[in-house]
């Protein structure tokens, strides 16, 4: 199964607003059920939501094509839906089932093969593996993704791959999802400079975007996506957002002032409230609007139970896998 | 410290409380790691240092573990006393050249006119997080000549090990089990008088904690308390089984090791680091050497692969005083 998340409209380079609102709606519910289950003890590991990262993804699905690559981070559940990932799979390996990975991955470490998709808990760890995705697609139009937050554009591992990837000429895109914090650091606590501006040196291009307005991030990405399959070489994208939950579910998050929550995560600058707003201030029928929301709801609520049907892993085979 | 508040502390707190008081006494003393300075560490064991010696003494890095640790090294070969932070011992891979050809070598390679007094504390073993997360990499960092290696198994030695830790003129790698971060100071199986008022304990010596005349379970860190109460649901069968905990896997107390199992017909070793190549393999091959034909039956009951996501899967993986009980009963043979 893959999630639909066609979000163009015929126009390339504009979003179908109402799409794109319906694949917002479906990725925030599936992150909110991902949640719930936290509380119902299907998880019982850390778990790190998307939730108000929602624009970003969309985009992404916009300017991805199926045979790209996407290295994703400890927060990865989005990005894989906006690769096309099995979603009933994924949401089985989160829920601890026999999933994409038999149960042994669990929801930092996903692996779709087949969508050349995968995520690591090691911060900054997927830049340099993103790099050699792109090494195998260069030459074909298809570009590797490196997600990394603002937190792990200081890691070594993120600053070698920038210098790599230009020295390279790789087919490749830094997205980078600003969200402020590294847990509870700062971003101006704990990075110098600009971030955009890191692969300045190397020659790499930036440009930094509106993370919760998908047409603004769809804009930024499209040049990058168009340099790196044309041949040109890698690119960074930071996208501006919040996270609207704690670094992990259950994160007291007494760093972030009430203040700041709250300018964030209003109803003007919630994305997927903006985005409804963009579609009401369109004229958009409040009965297509609703239905988009309930096909959301109907949709995950299918994807949930058809997951919570899977079996637990085989404990016979937890040994299986270490080495063929 | 008081010992008379009603609820005992978490073991976090202790950390947090023992950092303060050394950071009081010795002006050296510098606190440095992702998260320990705003939010007192991601367990709390930092937690209200910021607020007494500010930014100056207590340092939240950028996530770069390389650059923090490979600082901390500078900052301890030029006088301070840096205690640096590695929030999960997973990410040791990250930062490992620091810790073994830069921290560990440099005494030696400068003929001992170079030291690198710091303390490396960072969290590990299994509290449910899957493979990245979960892991002790103990017998990684004690396979380096040049670390010390202590493992607390209790509050008491949270604190009493890391004031020795502290005073130490060489690198020691602090291996804080997150269970024993998370759990009160009366909460370990045995009696423990006055857990808070510890002095500091000597590194290199083990602590006999349950005697028992048929099988001897040798453990570190967490390990101990399982073993503990592996114990006793084997002496409600009828099985007698003393509990060693090893307090510091370097230096390690071979002498105190070969004296125990002298004396035990039956030795278990149980660890929740790797078993292959691992802790449990060298205290094997250090008894068979000093004991030759006279050792006792060994076994060891350790972990054997990647820790699996799903919680059914991770208790097959993980020792618990259930697994070990079992392995404590089929090394005497009455599995
Ligand atoms: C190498 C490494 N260091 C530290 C961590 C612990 N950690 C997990 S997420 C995180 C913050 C990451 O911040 P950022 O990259 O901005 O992503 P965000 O969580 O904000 O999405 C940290 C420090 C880790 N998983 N790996």
């Amino acid at each position: 199964m893959t999630f639909d998340c066609t979000v163009r409209s015929c126009t390339v380079s504009s979003l179908n607003p109402l799409r794109t609102y319906q694949t917002m709606v479906t990725m925030r519910i599936y992150e909110e059920a991902v949640g719930a289950a936290v509380e119902t003890g299907e998880v019982h590991g850390e778990m790190h939501l998307g939730i108000g990262q929602e624009a970003v993804a969309a985009a992404l699905a916009a300017a991805l094509r199926p045979e790209d690559a996407i290295v994703s981070t400890h927060r990865p559940h989005l990005h894989a839906l906006a690769h096309g990932v099995d979603p009933v799979a994924m949401l089985a390996e989160l829920l601890e089932r026999d999933g994409l990975s038999r149960g042994k991955g669990g929801h930092m470490h996903l692996f779709a093969p087949e969508r050349n998709f995968m995520c690591t808990g090691i911060v900054g760890a997927g830049a340099p593996i993103a790099a050699g995705y792109a090494l195998a697609l260069r030459g074909t139009g298809a570009v590797a993704v490196a997600v990394a937050g603002d937190g792990a554009m200081n890691q070594g591992a993120v600053l070698e791959t920038l210098n790599l990837a230009a020295l390279w000429n790789l087919p490749m895109v830094f997205l980078v999802e600003d969200n402020g914090y590294g847990i509870s650091v700062r971003r101006e606590d704990a990075s110098a400079g600009v971030l955009a501006e890191r692969g300045g040196s190397f020659g790499i291009p930036g440009a930094t975007c509106d993370g919760t307005d998908p047409q603004a991030v769809l804009d930024a990405l499209e040049p990058a996506f168009a340099r790196a399959r044309g041949g040109e070489g890698p690119a960074v994208v930071v996208a501006e957002v919040y996270r609207f939950r704690g670094h992990y579910e259950g994160d007291a998050d007494q760093y972030r002032s009430p203040e700041e929550k709250a300018s964030w995560m209003g109803e003007d600058r919630d994305p997927v409230h903006r985005q409804r707003a963009l579609l009401v201030a369109q004229g958009t029928d409040a009965s297509d609007i609703e239905a988009a929301e309930t096909a959301a709801a109907a949709t995950v609520g299918g994807w949930l139970a058809a997951a919570r049907a899977l079996p637990m892993p085989d404990p016979a085979r937890v040994r299986e896998d270490v080495i063929a | 410290m008081s010992t008379s508040t009603k609820v005992a502390p978490f073991g976090s707190q202790i950390v947090a409380e023992t950092l303060l008081e050394a950071m009081t006494e010795d002006e050296r003393i510098i606190v440095l790691g992702e998260d320990v300075a705003r939010l007192g560490g991601v367990f709390g064991a930092t937690r209200k240092l910021h607020a007494q010696f500010g930014s100056e003494r207590v340092l939240d890095t950028p996530i770069s573990e390389t650059a923090f640790i490979g600082a901390a090294i500078g900052a301890a070969q030029a006088g301070l006393r840096p205690v640096v932070e590695l929030m999960f011992v997973d990410f040791l891979g990250v930062c490992f050249d620091q810790i073994v050809n830069q921290m560990a070598k440099h005494r030696y390679m400068s003929g001992g006119r170079v030291t690198v007094p710091l303390v490396l504390r960072t969290a590990v073993g299994c509290i449910g997080a899957a493979a990245q997360h979960s892991q002790v990499l103990s017998a990684s960092f004690a396979h380096i000549p040049g670390l010390k290696v202590a493992f607390p198994a209790s509050p008491g030695d949270l604190r009493g090990l890391l004031l020795t830790a502290l005073a130490d003129p060489d690198p020691v790698v602090f291996l804080e089990h997150k269970w024993l971060l998370k759990t009160r100071a009366d909460s370990q199986p045995w009696h423990e008088d006055e857990p808070l008022a510890v002095e500091p304990v000597e590194f290199g010596r083990l602590r006999r904690l349950r005697d028992g005349g048929d099988i001897t379970i040798v453990a570190a860190g967490y390990m101990v308390q399982l073993a503990y109460l592996a114990a006793q649901e084997l002496a409600g069968e009828g099985i007698e089984a003393g509990v060693i905990d090893l307090r510091t896997l370097v230096p390690l107390d071979r002498e105190g090791l070969v004296h125990e199992a002298a004396s035990a017909p039956t030795l278990l070793v149980v660890d929740d680091d790797y078993a292959d190549y691992g802790m449990s393999g060298e205290i094997i091959a250090s008894i068979a050497e000093a004991l030759g034909p006279e050792a006792p039956r060994m076994r060891r009951h350790a972990v054997d692969v990647p820790i699996p996501a799903n919680k059914a899967l991770e208790e097959l993986v993980v020792p618990s005083p259930t697994s070990i009980a079992e392995a404590a009963r089929a090394a005497l043979g009455c599995g």
